[in-house]
């Protein structure tokens, strides 16, 4: 979600940071528009691991009380949070603010999902809010449509993921020398999970496509969405296997995955993420 | 005395004496510690671990039965010390669990709550091990449930003589007791424990004063000098902590704590691990505390910590135990590394390339040059590994291999009968480091090997027609195995052609080591042709640094 897309939808942005060599930044929270990917996933690439943190209870007060002080309600959707601590931080803000605020709400949807899944959510709320939908009928959504967006994806190099430990089901296997990919999924409880490896990228993607169509459900009727972390050839390639598979009805759009979710994934890792009977 | 049922307050009496009466014997308990074992002396772990429960349940007495045993039964898990403090531990949360929801208990349930505490401290323990508390406890408690019993007086009549047989049976089912000459310590100081209980039920034990039991705790003074800048680190660290599983990293409805036990398995030795509630209750021996802490860290916080180094401690009790006698049993067991493998190559830049692939040892040696026996041998002693997978990757010294593997007794080893470099590596790079099981791992290994394909390209020294090739001398040669496949005067051709003859667009994946000779922009400039050529085929390039032969090809 950038900011360009937010202003579309009216949509307040909370930045998760990361931070490199000690200083620690803060995506698109200047109106960055211009946020040089290709820049940052080079610096991956030549090793630079950076790391990510949770903000602070500070920081939530910092974006929720603007909004409760000039009499706003708050729609939250936010990314996994079975994957993070940031939610504890977040809960005690709203204790704190509640005391202050007794009249105001705040809603939450967890997307249960990182980049993409939360992306194309995010879309869809943004969409219902335009169309004059009441915060009931979008939670209502949610509570169903949540688990209906699939996403599947592999990564380039292991190293992020096993530093990161925040996938299940990884194989202890210098794999990734030898091209072995692992195929990871977001489960229905916002976990991210392996579930087997594929030998090479071709047969990745092609595993990424496919279960597009195994598990998909009405995919044509729904904008697909890929994520590709500073590697758009190969989100190209899935387009078009997903195109072939779908007889060239998809509304596609290719996106690159956000910095902090990059410092997780690491460069040329890419996922699709589409409607589905299951996550 | 006749007692039909106990309540909450008979049976905080009878925790009390307990642990009174084990308090009062723990020295002789700490004496039968044959095994040098570092993280301290059982009679004070036990006594510390029961200790923390009574003072837990000590303001419940009037409350149900059921209540007061899970108050204690808590407070061991958070006082619980060494590994026989936890087991004890568990053996106490097994009765709470057959207490559970009860005002009193009959012999009846009391016999159940012993049968839970027997089940709970076995699946306490990653490697139940006889001979030990766990035996003492299992056989004593069979017993009793057969006795018939119609009083607590009669049960604990039971339990205590068969406690006292099993405890006096353990050095038959345990050589390290035998050759010590003693029982084992954890029981004894179980056994201590039971009769206190039985006092207390008789009514022998002192009245239930309010005064203090004995403080808990003992100051160790260690010797710091006795791990020196030169030591060794032969033991490892015992590490205890508590782990607070925290929501936002687990789903504590779901999450299963052998996912740890798996994990302190793949990792450690000595390991006992269970959960109360969010609670878990880690021991483990480890050389690498610090890997076991941050990864256990991602389910959850600590609670407490406790890490002793124990080669320390190790020298501490063997110089005490010198002091007193002739000679120290050395029955510690030292802690190994789970799996090591073991491969050959020739030059630094393939070793490195296998290194990198998670092989610990490469014996130097090759076609021209087959490493003995001897060499393996001496690589085998330097890993001191539980298992050994080795990786020969030539032919020749397959059999040089099998022929160390059968004459090293020290560690499991297992061959995988890898033809050449290529399947070396890739055999190598697919070991699962948290399969625990040789065979599969090799039989694995193998498989991963076997459909490897690998094609060479060198410089001819001479002209020559093989295989209807037209070698020239000076030009580059692509072959694979023995067969001649391509001949070019340019480096890259020769490669190009190489790879279409061995049919590289029939594999996903190509690994490339580039040689010494070949810059890496030259490199880079062949990944890319090939990239274009290959559409459905991944080309991974690496600089291999090898002398003799410019690019190697290893197709999986």
């Amino acid at each position: 979600m950038t900011p360009r897309t937010a202003a579309k939808y009216g949509y307040r942005l909370i930045s998760m940071p990361y931070s490199i060599d000690g200083v620690t930044y803060y995506p698109y929270k200047d109106t960055d528009e211009e946020f040089d990917f290709h820049g940052y996933y080079e610096k991956l690439r030549d090793g630079v691991l950076p790391t990510t943190s949770a903000i602070s209870e500070q920081q939530y007060i910092e974006y929720f009380e603007p909004e409760f002080a000039a009499g706003n309600d708050i729609l939250y959707v936010h990314f996994s949070a079975a994957m993070t601590m940031t939610f504890d931080a977040m809960h005690k803000a709203l204790k704190t603010l509640a005391e202050k605020y007794p009249d105001r709400k705040f809603y939450e949807i967890d997307t249960k999902g990182i980049s993409i899944i939360g992306f194309a959510i995010a879309n869809e709320v943004g969409e219902m809010v335009l169309a004059g939908k009441t915060v009931e009928e979008i939670l209502k959504w949610a509570e169903t449509e949540v688990d209906h967006y699939a996403v599947y994806f592999f990564a380039d190099n292991l190293k992020f993921f096993r530093r990161s430990g925040r996938v299940s089901g990884l194989a202890a296997t210098m794999g990734g020398l030898i091209g072995l990919r692992p195929i990871i999924f977001m489960n229905a409880e916002g976990k991210m999970v392996s579930i087997g490896t594929e030998k090479g990228r071709a047969k990745a993607m092609e595993r990424l496509a496919n279960t597009a169509v195994e598990i998909g459900d009405d995919v044509p009727s729904y904008k697909v969405y890929i994520a590709q972390a500073d590697c758009p050839d190969l989100a190209e390639q899935v387009a078009e296997l997903l195109q072939e598979r779908f007889g060239g009805k998809l509304d596609i759009d290719i996106e690159y995955v956000n910095p902090t979710a990059g410092a997780h994934c690491g460069p040329d890792s890419m996922g699709v993420c589409f409607h589905s009977k299951r996550r | 005395m006749n007692t039909k049922t106990i309540d909450s307050g008979v049976f905080y009496g009878m925790l009390r004496a307990g642990s009174a009466r084990l308090g009062a014997n723990k020295t002789t308990v700490n004496d039968l510690n044959v095994f040098p074992i570092p993280d301290g002396d059982t009679g004070d772990n036990m006594f510390m671990t029961i200790d923390s429960g009574v003072k837990s349940a000590s303001g419940l007495k009037g409350a149900g039965l059921g209540e007061l045993a899970s108050a204690a039964s808590k407070g061991m898990l958070l006082g619980a010390r060494g590994n026989s403090g936890v087991i004890l531990s568990r053996i106490f949360a097994g009765i709470a669990r057959g207490l559970d929801g009860l005002d009193t208990a009959d012999v009846a349930a009391f016999d159940h709550a012993m049968q839970c505490a027997v089940e709970e401290s076995y699946n306490a323990v990653s490697n139940p091990v006889e001979g030990t508390i766990l035996t003492v406890l299992k056989d004593s408690v069979a017993k009793a449930g057969k006795s018939g019993a119609d009083s607590l007086e009669g049960y604990f009549g039971a339990l205590l003589p068969e406690m006292e047989a099993s405890l006096e049976r353990t050095p038959d089912l345990l050589p390290v007791l035998k050759e010590a000459g003693v029982v084992d310590s954890g029981g004894s100081g179980l056994l201590c424990i039971a009769q206190g209980m039985s006092d207390a039920l008789e009514g022998k034990a002192a009245e239930d004063g309010e005064e203090p039991l004995p403080a808990a705790g003992r100051t160790h003074a260690v010797n710091l000098d006795a791990f020196g800048p030169d030591s060794e680190l032969g033991f490892g660290y015992c590490t205890e902590f508590l782990l607070r599983l925290q929501t936002s990293k687990v789903d504590l409805t779901t999450f299963d704590v052998n996912v740890i036990k798996d994990y302190l398995d793949s990792v450690g030795e000595s390991v006992v691990c269970f959960r109360e509630g969010s609670i878990v209750k880690v021991h483990v021996h480890t050389r690498k505390p610090g890997d076991i802490l941050n990864k256990c860290q991602t389910w959850g916080e600590y609670l407490t910590l406790k890490i002793e180094n124990m080669t320390l401690q190790h020298e501490e009790i063997i110089k005490r135990e010198a002091a007193s006698e002739e000679e120290a049993p050395a029955v510690l067991k030292k802690i190994r590394k789970p799996l090591a493998i073991v491969t050959v190559a020739s030059g630094e830049g393939l070793a490195a390339a296998l290194r990198e692939a998670g092989a610990d040892e490469v014996v130097e040696g090759g076609q021209t040059m087959n490493p003995s026996a001897a060499a393996f041998i001496e690589a085998f002693d330097r890993l001191d590994a539980e298992n050994i997978l080795v990786f020969p990757n030539n032919s020749n010294i397959i059999l040089t291999a099998q022929q160390a593997a059968e004459l090293y007794d020290k560690s499991r080893v297992a061959v995988v009968p890898t033809r050449n470099f290529g399947s070396g590596y890739v055999g190598i790079a697919s070991v699962d480091h948290g399969c625990k099981d040789l065979q599969t791992l090799a039989e694995a290994a193998a498989e991963a090997a076997g459909s490897v394909v690998t094609g060479l390209v060198s410089k001819a020294i001479r002209d020559t027609l093989k295989d209807g090739v037209d070698v020239h001398e000076g030009d580059y040669v692509g072959f694979s195995g023995s067969e001649m496949l391509a001949d070019s005067p340019v480096r890259s051709e020769a490669a190009l052609a190489l790879c279409e003859a061995i049919g590289a667009a029939e594999h996903d994946v190509v690994l490339v080591f580039a040689g010494s000779d070949v810059d890496g922009d030259e490199s880079e400039a062949l990944a890319r042709e090939l990239g274009k050529k290959y559409r459905r085929t991944e080309f991974i390039m690496n600089a291999g640094g090898q002398p003799v032969y410019d690019y190697i090809f290893v197709l999986c």
